[in-house]
């Protein structure tokens, strides 16, 4: 191999600055939503004094551990809302974040293997499509028509009764969506700051005025969340409880086969869901594991169920050999829906308790948190999605489109 | 896959197991005297500690019997396993009077 | 009225179909004999009765008095048929599941669920023994069935896919447990030192049967040296 025909090595595409004193806003989190909600609280607000902090490598906890799954086929009004606006920013984002981050509209294919299931799904067809977003339902034999390679017999132990189908739903490349962020924020001049980890927050009464890291204290005017699994140990550091549980969750990926898998296929019941990405890895996410970790890992009999699941739908993975799994940290709820709004500290924001939805919420929650930390009140999108609401008891139960990890 | 020892069957697979949440969350005393949000902090708000946390645990698939962890949330350690009704082993027992006031303690 | 009811129940007890019956050809096809042998058969009916009883209450000591004790340890087998081997079924066995619930194992027939004079069967007598106190008594018959696994290649079936320690040191002839068996919850009795009974839930005997058949199957093959 000659080294001529290699790419050039890319230009930064950030800069690598040291904290300043002070920041208007400052972001705990610099996944895909810390990003979003500084490239929206800079585009939208003219929020430019601001900084992302991250106590890792950008984009390296659930932004780099996900499935990259985007759909917005959600039951309630509410969820529909917000994760369909979602949907709509993911796709005009490439042109206008000037980066192609293969976002792929392939559909996703949410299968039913009960006949509770059968009803469940139909009745979310139903509630999608009074909220415009696009929704069918498949029979057997129109899943095996979109997806070949899925066994649609009725002899294994769960058949495939049918699939709700999303057209527009796809997936996108997570990495290159993070970067694309971080260089329009960059060019905004939003300071992106890395090995920078939150240590506690500076108060004044009930006010939080600035943050301690590993590099000195910030003050700030205004601190949003966006540290999913962690949330809660940041929660307890500024002083306040969230009703969010931090579990395992893992995926895999195979080697690199040729194009067979057209589409996305999830199933909740047998807990599987499989893409095959660009390069021809398939990538397969598992269920959840039952207990509270943080330890970026998960128990091997969740791997094993999920690969036997995923062998029955599709007789071909059997040749396919798993190359690497590997485990992220999801922010659970009780009601399977995220947390974005007003904290009980005042200037402080939380966005949080995503669990499996929060890669296809990127773009929704960082328009809609970054408009909450500008404007002290919350979006109309995300005004549901309060912490008021347990309280309330106007919960937001998505169990039945949330996949499998709650 | 981890290793849990039942203070019944001993050393069991994990797969034998079913979670239970945190443990020592009192039943409010009086539960129609709590606030919405007294109320809603008993039914959804628990612990999510990075750390030695206390969960409760059941043998499903053996003795069926529940009893009490402490693990660590990071490493996944097991630092004790100890009986429902018993205290955490790395904090002192709650006094007579403490308990009182919390409540029903499991 | 008596007669009425054991001819009633004879009838019943033929229309009777056990929960692994259909793979009776297939057990006795997959059995290997030899050194390297193990035989799987499906023993059906057998009596199971759920006791629940707190120790040191009198219910306790009444309930043990008929059977000639409960057992007070993890993994303890009492009554007449504790020492049963394989192929034998006519005593009454007292399994431990857990501190206060045990399972009661006997043969099939009018002795052990009644049909003759009230309190004279086994059920009967637990129940006259229970006397309406706080515990448990009840015919649970339906719930499992029973198959036999035996021979000197036994133990490496089960080890496929069992997690325990079934080493004869560690898990001793006698002994019963609740646990996991290729994924599904079965208990566990180790009869003799090449045979285990395994009571799988009626629901998942034909899994379990298809499962310890095709464990079997390496063992009617020549063993390549």
């Amino acid at each position: 191999m000659t080294t001529e025909h290699l790419p050039e090595h890319p230009e930064f595409l950030w800069r690598n600055p040291d904290p300043k004193k002070s920041y208007d806003a400052v972001i705990v989190g610099g996944g895909g939503h810390g990003l979003a909600t500084a490239y929206f609280l800079a585009k939208n607000h003219g929020m430019t004094n601001i900084a992302v902090l991250e106590k890792g490598w950008l984009a390296g906890g659930n932004m780099a551990r996900n499935t990259t799954i985007i759909r917005s086929n959600y039951l309630w009004d509410e969820s529909a809302a917000i994760y369909e606006h979602s949907l709509k920013l993911w796709e005009i984002l490439p042109e206008e974040l000037d980066y192609d981050f293969l976002f792929s509209q392939r559909g996703v294919m949410n299968l039913a293997h009960t006949l509770g299931d059968v009803r469940e799904s139909m009745r979310r067809v139903g509630a999608n499509k009074l909220n415009g977003v696009d929704a069918e339902w498949l029979d057997p034999q129109q899943v095996k028509e979109l997806c070949p390679i899925l066994n649609i017999s009725d002899n294994i132990r769960y058949p495939v009764m049918g699939a709700t189908y999303q057209p527009r739903a796809g997936i996108a490349k997570h990495d290159h969506v993070a970067w694309a962020f971080a260089r329009k924020c960059d060019e905004m001049g939003v300071d992106i700051i890395q090995n920078c980890e939150v240590t506690g927050f500076l108060k004044d009464g009930n006010k939080v005025v600035g943050v301690k890291t590993n590099r000195g204290t910030i003050n700030t005017e205004k601190v949003g969340l966006c540290a999913a699994g962690h949330s809660s140990v940041l929660a307890e550091m500024a002083g306040f409880r969230l009703p969010i549980q931090s579990h395992p969750l893992q995926a895999l990926v195979s080697e690199l086969h040729e194009q067979v898998h057209p589409t996305v296929v999830m199933s909740n019941h047998v807990h599987v869901y499989v893409s095959q990405a660009h390069k021809g890895e398939l990538v397969m996410g598992a269920g959840v594991d039952s207990y509270n970790g943080y330890g970026q890992r998960g128990s091997f009999h969740v791997i094993e169920e999920q690969m036997a699941a995923a062998v029955e739908l599709f007789p071909i993975f059997a040749r396919a050999h798993v190359l690497r799994t590997w485990g992220g940290i999801v922010d659970t709820t009780l009601d399977a829906s995220p947390i974005v709004g007003l904290s009980p500290v005042e200037n402080m924001y939380v966005n949080c308790g995503w669990g499996t939805g929060g890669f296809k919420g990127t773009p929704g929650a960082g328009l809609t948190f970054a408009h909450t930390i500008a404007t002290g009140a919350p979006h109309a999108l995300n005004k549901p999605f309060s912490l008021e609401r347990f309280e309330t008891g106007a919960l937001i139960d998505e169990h039945g489109a949330a996949a499998v990890a709650h | 896959m981890l290793l849990f020892s039942c203070p019944n069957c001993g050393p069991r697979d994990e797969t034998e197991f079913h979670y239970g949440g945190q443990a020592h969350v009192p039943y409010p005393k009086d539960a129609d005297a709590l606030t919405d949000k007294e109320w809603s902090e008993f039914l959804f708000y628990r612990d999510n500690t990075r750390g030695d946390f206390a969960e409760r645990w059941v043998h499903s698939t053996g003795c069926r019997q529940w009893f009490n962890m402490l693990r660590d949330t990071v490493s996944y350690e097991i630092k004790a396993v100890y009986p429902m009704g018993g205290s955490r082993p790395d904090q002192p027992p709650a006094t007579a009077a403490q308990t009182q006031q919390k409540g029903q303690q499991s | 009225m008596a007669q009425t009811a054991e001819r009633e129940n004879d009838v019943i007890r033929g229309l009777r179909r056990s929960p692994a019956g259909h793979l009776a050809d297939a057990f006795s096809q997959g059995s290997v004999s030899g050194e390297q042998g193990v035989t799987l058969r499906e023993v059906p009916f057998l009596t199971m009765i759920g006791v629940r009883a707190a120790p040191g209450s009198a219910v306790w000591d009444r309930l043990g008095a008929v059977m000639g004790g409960l057992p007070e340890r993890y993994g303890q087998v009492t009554g007449s048929g504790a020492g049963d081997g394989p192929g034998t079924e006519q005593g009454v066995s007292v399994l431990w599941l857990g501190p206060q619930e045990f399972l009661v194992i006997a043969a099939d027939g009018p002795n052990a669920l009644g049909g003759g004079a009230a309190g004279a069967s086994l059920l009967g007598g637990l129940l006259d023994a229970l006397a309406g106190d706080p515990g448990q008594v009840v015919d649970l018959s339906a719930n499992r069935t029973t198959f036999e696994l035996a021979g000197p290649s036994a133990r490496a079936v089960l080890e496929k896919s069992c997690a325990l320690d079934l080493h004869p040191r560690e898990f001793t002839v006698g002994t019963a447990v609740n646990t996991q068996i290729g994924l599904i919850p079965a208990v566990l009795w180790k009869v003799d030192e090449a045979a285990f009974r395994i009571f799988p839930r009626a629901s998942f005997a034909d899994f379990l049967g298809r499962w310890l058949l095709d464990g079997m199957r390496e063992y009617a093959a020549v063993e390549v040296p």
